[in-house]
């Protein structure tokens, strides 16, 4: 044990932190932990996306229960499927974690030549995301920086890809580039629209955009392609957050990036971005890529699920060691969205292997 | 008849315009192999399919990523179309290597890497019966037990979904014993597959094939000593 008493709230932890200070000990804000919220508080993971005040209170008595940094979020990372135009499923059974696209609004790139973007406020989980907005604005806790999670900011390339499918905004890339970036201008036109519609919703004072980016992985495409597709198109979206007043936004930045970094550090990201990578970049190389932000990450959430609770906790040591190295503001998350199966006796030993090892 | 040299330049540039993805490359190269009388076979095989491979090679290089990937398997389906027809009406059947029923587990719609696995086996010449991705547990049972496959291939990408797969492979054994049971997918390891129970784990859409082909060779030999 630490012996270390709390002189700060986690909501001063992260104040202090978007301050250029160092808190008295690292936070503990895990990236996407509503389905694991779900499950943990006894409903189902499609409560997490579709029923706003269930998702909002199991993820307020969560973060209650295991010291954690409040930061209500609905949002899931195939969105973009139904809000164009297609269909999604919730997700049901043992073995789901997040809805899923059934059909894409686009088949051919004639269709996306001939693509609308639909409007914005009736689009897909859109309502359920202001439902779940509409409850989380009300409050600010101690332990909450943030009571609005808007979805929108670094996610342009992700979205393009849901409402074609990946392959195909794989294929266009190479053979049909207008149809690509048409794809890709669609996507940031809708999240033009969200952003206008959240800024009238909610204002900008403890809101912050955010999004994640699986699809544009190098895991998929080259860091050129990147470069050609990705980084113009989110680059474009974060800066329009930023001219309309947001200052922070929040960068999720999914699987294996590395070969994208150099272009990941020309996209603005407000003063500090938050920027959570993903377990396969290492937390100094982000630090470096980053300097003026501050770096969430990234034990490898897998471990949280499949590990034994010492094996959790001495891999959130390990990063908790090498997060606080930096001299970036860190904050401790796993690499992705929390397992939503993940043993209860895990998830405290994580918790705890901060509360015994994050002092500054 | 084409001469030896010219063969070997047709097949060089079926092979070139799969690896750089030139559809319309390969289809008039494929015209041109079977206007000059070469073996629909070997155009196929010592074309076609080792463009695909020296594609996969490159991919393992990261000089080639998955959209490369897909388009190289276009232009590799655009040359097999015309060469088809040709292949059936000599009424000789290719070697089949094998055959694997493939799909992503229930739950789970990442099918990028199935995607990808199933072309290098289709490339090596099995048979895949590709049941997609979210696929409902007993949909593989029941695709086995219909195709009489020799392998079955789960893929997962989640550390939620991968837990139906020893669920999958308790069913397909009550069903079938003999069944070799191939996992793959990035939260997979040597480990959790061999405590799931299956037969075999490979790690890359280029290796699975060969692990594929040992599993049926351990299969054989095992028949043999009975
Ligand atoms: C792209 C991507 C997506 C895309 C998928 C699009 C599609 N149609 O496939 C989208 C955006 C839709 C998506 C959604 C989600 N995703 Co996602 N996604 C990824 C990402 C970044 C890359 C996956 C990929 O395509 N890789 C490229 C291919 C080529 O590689 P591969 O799949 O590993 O396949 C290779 C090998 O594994 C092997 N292989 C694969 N299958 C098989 C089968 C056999 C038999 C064999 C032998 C070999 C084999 O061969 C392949 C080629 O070499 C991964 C990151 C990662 N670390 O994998 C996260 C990841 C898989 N996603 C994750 C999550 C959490 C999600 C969501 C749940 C998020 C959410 N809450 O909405 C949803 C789930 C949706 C659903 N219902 O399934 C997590 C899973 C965490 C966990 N619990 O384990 C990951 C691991 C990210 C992370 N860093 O943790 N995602």
């Amino acid at each position: 044990m630490s012996g270390h008493k709390d002189t700060m709230t986690d909501r001063e932890r992260v104040l202090a932190l978007l301050d250029y200070k160092k808190p008295d000990r690292v936070p503990i804000w895990p990236f996407a932990y509503q389905g694991f919220a779900c499950v943990y508080t006894g409903t189902s993971i499609a409560d997490a996306y579709n029923k706003p005040k269930i998702s909002y209170e199991a993820q307020k008595k969560t973060c209650a229960d295991f010291g954690w940094v409040f930061t209500p979020m609905l949002g899931y990372a195939a969105y973009g499927g139904w809000e164009l135009g297609g269909e999604i499923k919730w997700p049901s059974g043992e073995f789901a974690q997040a809805p899923t696209v059934l059909r894409h609004p686009v088949e051919t790139p004639d269709d996306v030549m001939a693509l609308e973007v639909p409007d914005v406020k009736t689009a897909g989980i859109v309502p359920l995301l202001k439902e779940f907005y509409d409850i989380s604005s009300k409050e600010m806790l101690p332990n909450e920086p943030f009571n609005v999670m808007a979805f929108g900011a670094n996610m342009s390339f992700t979205l393009a890809g849901n409402i074609s499918g990946p392959d195909k905004l794989c294929k266009w890339m190479l053979k049909k580039p207008e149809a690509a970036h048409r794809l890709l201008q669609l996507a940031n036109e809708h999240i033009i629209k969200l952003a206008e519609y959240w800024k009238d919703l909610y204002g900008v004072d403890g809101v912050l955009p955010l999004g994640g980016e699986p699809t544009s992985a190098n895991q998929l495409i080259s860091p050129a392609n990147f470069e050609k597709f990705a980084m113009p198109y989110i680059a474009e979206v974060n800066q329009k957050f930023l001219d309309m007043g947001y200052k922070h936004l929040y960068a999720h930045i999914c699987g294996e990036h590395n070969a994208n970094l150099p272009f990941w550090a020309r996209i603005p990201q407000g003063n500090p971005g938050i920027i959570s990578i993903a377990q396969e970049i290492e937390i100094s190389k982000a630090g470096e890529t980053f300097p003026n932000d501050i770096i969430l990450g990234n034990i490898n959430p897998a471990i949280i699920q499949t590990g034994s609770p010492d094996e959790v906790y001495e891999a959130t040591k390990k990063n908790v060691e090498d997060g606080m190295a930096l001299s970036n503001g860190y904050v401790f998350s796993p690499g992705c969205e929390m397992p939503p199966m993940a043993p209860v006796e895990n998830i405290r030993a994580m918790s705890q292997a901060v509360f015994d090892h994050g002092w500054y | 008849m084409a001469s030896e040299e010219r063969t070997s330049e047709i097949l060089d540039k079926l092979r070139q315009a799969v690896y750089d993805f030139e559809e319309d490359d390969a289809v008039k190269w494929a015209k041109t192999a079977l206007e000059e009388g070469v073996d629909p076979f070997v155009a196929t095989l010592e074309g076609l399919a080792t463009g695909m491979i020296e594609a996969g090679e490159a991919y393992n290089r990261k000089e080639y990523f998955v959209p490369e990937l897909l388009m190289c398997a276009d232009a590799l389906y655009a040359g097999l179309d015309v060469l088809k027809p040709a292949i059936d009406a000599s009424g000789r059947t290719a070697e089949v290597k094998g055959s694997i029923v493939l799909g992503v587990v229930e739950g789970d719609v990442h099918d990028i890497g199935k995607n990808l696995v199933k072309m290098m086996f289709e490339v090596a010449g099995w048979t895949v019966y590709d049941l997609g991705k979210d696929v409902p547990l007993d949909k593989f049972v029941e695709e086995q037990l219909r195709t009489d496959s020799d392998v079955v291939g789960l893929s997962a990408l989640m550390t939620t979904s991968m837990l139906a797969m020893p669920e999958v492979i308790k069913r397909i054994r009550a069903k079938n014993p003999k069944v070799r049971i191939l996992l793959g997918g990035a939260p997979i390891n040597p480990e959790i597959a061999d405590k799931y129970g299956a037969d075999g784990y490979a790690k890359t859409a280029g290796t699975a094939v060969d692990e594929a082909i040992n599993l049926l060779k351990m299969l054989k030999e095992e028949e043999g000593r009975k």
